[in-house]
């Protein structure tokens, strides 16, 4: 009834605007508007209805309907309902009104798409390269449906370099990354620095890129992606898995048997247990706390362990399929995992109040890195980073899926909305997904892991998955297609978002906070750069080039 | 001529001692360290075969002045031995007449200088910031060693090594005021001194890759690491002799052994507390020990009253 209640509104308010709508179901909404409109449409939805700003995604679709396709996603968490406003662009410029100055957590996702898909987001005040290596051709985009999945333009110049913005003046330049020992893998934040102060910084990521969309578009099925989309991060790589799956369901209108759906909860919620232990971790080794470093990975180990069991491997559990699972949970697994999480349990309580009592690191945590409910408003910012700053905000409550809309749970905020709230968010949130994980062992119903799909899914239909992961929330899109394969498949990591709020968190901050701070995001990388075909380092000595490179990797891999 | 011989052979003595345990001190560090983070951790002689190893490695000459990079690293190691040689290890002071307190205090800050020299050889915008990190504790920091020095000089009337090495702070008639002031002081600055946590600031790994020694490879990196060792045995028997002096007075060797295992109660001290602490940030630590450092005047006042 929501998104009827809510198409209803919209009708009386733009009326003529609209081309069309979709209402696949009550708490989904697509809106087909013209292109001239997409900017008033989206301004009074983020200003005057209060949505946030999900993603934005464009798509080459010229082959189907000879036109480009862009879409601005919004949730709306009060009222349980996810919303695209879609417009179809003219194939030979495609162009679009930036909605940027309005919603700012915008950026990223129309740089991307003018990288990537060749829309140009008219109005955009800093279109600077985002994804795309430094010596790629202009107008050559491979997200088109014209560029094959392995293909790199003749004029791609290996050696052009990354132009970075001039410092400010009186600033020292500090190159951090892109690798530093609290940079887990490859991100350049070059922070413009006056004294110990940081005044300023300029980001440029996506340095190991894979591909992966155009990949998934273009060579695999349907039951591959599943396995691939896992493989986007190496700790919440079942959240993708799972949103991924989900969306496909949706928009087949597919329902997976309810065994399945509490064991993908399950799962995820292992996930979230290792995923929070080793974030609080690694935050303390950021501060030069190492003890309570091993001692939280100490306490996280047996979760692997657990998992391991369930599904064969610590992570990449290969969980799902479309309508399914592909791993049981069985009575002796359920037995154990009882128990694993009773030690859990009994050995982090201790910890928590331990932690929230250590007057040593709050100082070096309290009143750092700081965004508040308005930054997360305008930058989109998501998950514990949103709840420290007292947004209440849980796709897992808001947009329930798998089995959460089944299980009570308490969605845990807090008011200070600096580094120490995130830290107690998810050393909190630990209770929580215990508690979610005993329900479901306790409410699991036998029955089927897989749904029999006898048909082949139908084509050009569209569907969208919010899955909580434990850094925020992760989101799916996804068209249907031919070729048992879907034609447009878009993932929007959590840490895309929430790095964009980085730089104003460390404004202003001293150099020895910028770590925590950008550590309090819990920051993916990987997760966030998924996207291209070729990867270049920009700026330093090359002593192997590309080519020598994949020469060496190729002939070990022959042997 | 034989008295000499005999100074020099025992600062020889003191050096090779130092040599010998301060590894070991490393190893029962890191053992218990490990034990508290309820890990196995390495063996107890595991810190002799980094050395050997690191020393048997290439030696690179890199960064920005590779010359002063390498003089950095010989004078670290020859500043914290010089000292050794001056301070008493379970014996009277080898080199008595050989310095006073006010060399002591000049060496002691000399070993900090090394640090600057290696940061600003190495050119990196890393080390730049871990010297001036380094540069603005040194400030606050040495002043504090220095009084502690001084107040325990003014108790003794002398500033000869063995009048004031040995418990001279509380020299005094009643209760000796200063000599307790800075016995707090230095305990709560320790960890600085010999650079552990929660004030490893200037090289914090997790900020600025080690700061000043991030140029620093192979031999010249074993001998900053020596230092490094070096540094804790040595601040703990300065600390020992000047602050807990009891039994130091015995006969061989139930002096000595009490002296030495002082020595190694302090080293339990430091890895309990980086153990259970989180770094603090540069501008906390200058304003706490800052603060310090106003104490302390209060102690030398009183002392030059003679309380």
């Amino acid at each position: 009834m929501i998104a009827r209640e809510m198409f209803e509104q919209f009708k009386q308010r733009f009326g003529p605007l609209i081309v069309r709508a979709d209402l696949p179901s009550d708490n989904r909404l697509f809106v087909f508007v013209d292109p001239s409109s997409v900017r008033y449409v989206t301004q009074h939805i983020f200003r005057e209805l209060d949505a946030r700003y999900v993603a934005t995604i464009g798509a080459d679709d010229r082959p189907f309907s000879g036109k480009f396709l862009v879409a601005h996603n919004f949730a709306f968490d009060k009222e349980h309902l996810l919303c695209g406003i879609l417009a179809y662009l003219p194939p030979d410029k495609p162009q679009i009104d930036s909605i940027t100055d309005m919603v700012p957590a915008a950026s990223w996702g129309e740089r991307e798409m003018r990288d990537l898909v060749g829309i140009e987001p008219v109005g955009h005040r800093y279109l600077k390269r985002l994804v795309l290596p430094d010596g790629w051709p202009e107008g050559s985009h491979p997200l088109r449906k014209d560029t094959l999945w392995n293909e790199v333009p003749a004029q791609y110049d290996p050696e052009r370099e990354f132009k970075f913005d001039e410092a400010p003046e009186g600033c020292m330049v500090i190159p951090f990354g892109p690798f530093h020992p609290t940079l887990d893998e490859p991100a350049h934040f070059r922070l413009f620095v006056e004294g110990e102060m940081v005044r300023g910084c300029e980001y440029r990521g996506f340095m190991v890129h894979r591909g992966i969309e155009k990949l998934a578009e273009s060579v695999m099925n349907y039951n591959d992606i599943p396995m691939l989309a896992e493989r986007i991060c190496g700790i919440c790589g079942c959240v993708h898995n799972v949103a991924y799956v989900q969306s496909v369901e949706e928009a087949a209108a597919l329902k997976p048997p309810p065994r399945a759906e509490y064991i993908r909860t399950i799962m995820l919620e292992l996930e979230r247990l290792h995923s929070h232990l080793l974030w609080v971790g690694l935050a303390c080794h950021i501060v030069g706390f190492d003890t309570l470093f091993m001692q939280s990975f100490r306490i996280r180990e047996p979760i692997m362990w657990m998992a391991e069991k369930i599904s064969g491997n610590r992570k990449t559990y290969a969980l799902c399929v479309i309508g399914g699972v592909r791993w049981n949970i069985t009575p002796e697994l359920k037995l154990e995992l009882r128990s694993v999480l009773d030690k859990l349990e009994s050995e982090w309580r201790p910890v928590v109040a331990a932690v929230s009592h250590d007057k040593n690191i709050q100082k070096r945590t309290c009143g750092v890195g700081v965004a508040d409910a308005g930054q997360v408003k305008s930058m989109g910012l998501i998950g514990p980073v949103a709840r420290a700053a007292g947004v209440d905000i849980d796709c897992r409550r808001d947009h329930p899926y798998a089995a959460y809309d089944r299980v009570e749970f308490d969605v845990i905020t807090e008011q200070g909305a600096d580094v120490w709230s995130r830290l107690l968010v998810r050393a909190k949130e630990v209770f929580e997904s215990i508690r979610i994980i005993r329900q479901c062992l306790d409410k699991m119903e036998d029955g089927p892991l897989q749904l029999e799909i006898k048909d082949e899914l139908p084509i050009g239909r569209m569907g969208l998955s919010s899955v909580e992961a434990p850094r925020g929330e992760s989101h799916h899109f996804v068209i249907t297609g031919e070729n048992n394969r879907p034609r447009r498949w878009r993932v929007r990591a959590p840490t895309y978002q929430n790095l964009q709020g980085i730089p104003a968190m460390i404004k202003d901050q001293q150099i020895a906070d910028m770590t925590i701070s950008l550590g309090s995001i819990d920051p993916c990388f990987s997760c966030t750069d998924r996207l291209e075909t070729v990867d270049v380092r920009s700026g330093s000595v090359k002593v192997w080039s590309q080519e020598e490179l994949l020469k060496l990797t190729r002939k070990k891999v022959e042997g | 001529m034989k008295a000499v011989i005999w100074m020099i052979l025992g600062g020889l003595a003191n050096v090779g001692l130092v040599l010998l345990v301060a590894p070991f001190a490393q190893g029962v560090l890191r053992k218990v360290t490990a034990r508290i983070q309820s890990r196995q951790g390495p063996p107890l002689l595991q810190p002799y075969f980094d050395l050997l190893k690191l020393l048997g490695k290439e030696d690179i000459e890199s960064g920005e002045s590779p010359g002063m990079q390498r003089f950095a690293a010989y004078l670290s190691l020859a500043a914290i031995l010089a000292v050794a040689c001056l301070v008493p290890m379970g014996f009277s002071a080898p080199m008595n007449g050989a310095g006073d307190v006010v060399l002591l205090i000049y060496l002691l800050t000399l070993c900090g200088i090394c640090t600057l020299l290696a940061g600003l050889a190495a050119g990196s915008t890393y080390s730049l910031v871990g010297i001036s990190r380094e540069m603005m504790s040194m400030i606050v920091l040495e002043p504090l060693f220095a009084i502690a020095l001084v107040v325990g000089a003014l108790h003794a009337q002398s500033f000869r090594l063995n009048e004031v090495l040995s418990g001279s702070v509380y020299a005094v008639a009643g209760t000796p005021y200063s000599g307790l002031i800075m016995l707090v002081v230095m305990v709560l600055s320790f960890q600085a001194f010999v650079q552990r946590v929660p004030f490893d600031i200037s090289e914090a790994e997790t900020e600025l890759m080690e700061g000043p020694l991030v140029e620093y490879s192979g031999p010249k990196l074993a001998l900053f690491k020596y230092a490094h060792m070096a540094k804790l045995i040595i601040y703990s028997a300065l600390f020992v002799t000047l602050f807990v002096p009891w039994g130091s007075g015995l006969v061989f060797p139930v002096g000595w052994l009490l002296f030495w295992a002082k020595v190694f109660v302090l080293v339990m001290l430091v890895t309990v507390v980086a153990a259970t602490h989180a770094r603090y940030r540069i501008d906390q630590a200058i304003r706490f020990f800052a603060g310090l450092v106003g104490v302390s005047f209060v102690a030398l006042i009183l002392a030059t009253y003679g309380h």
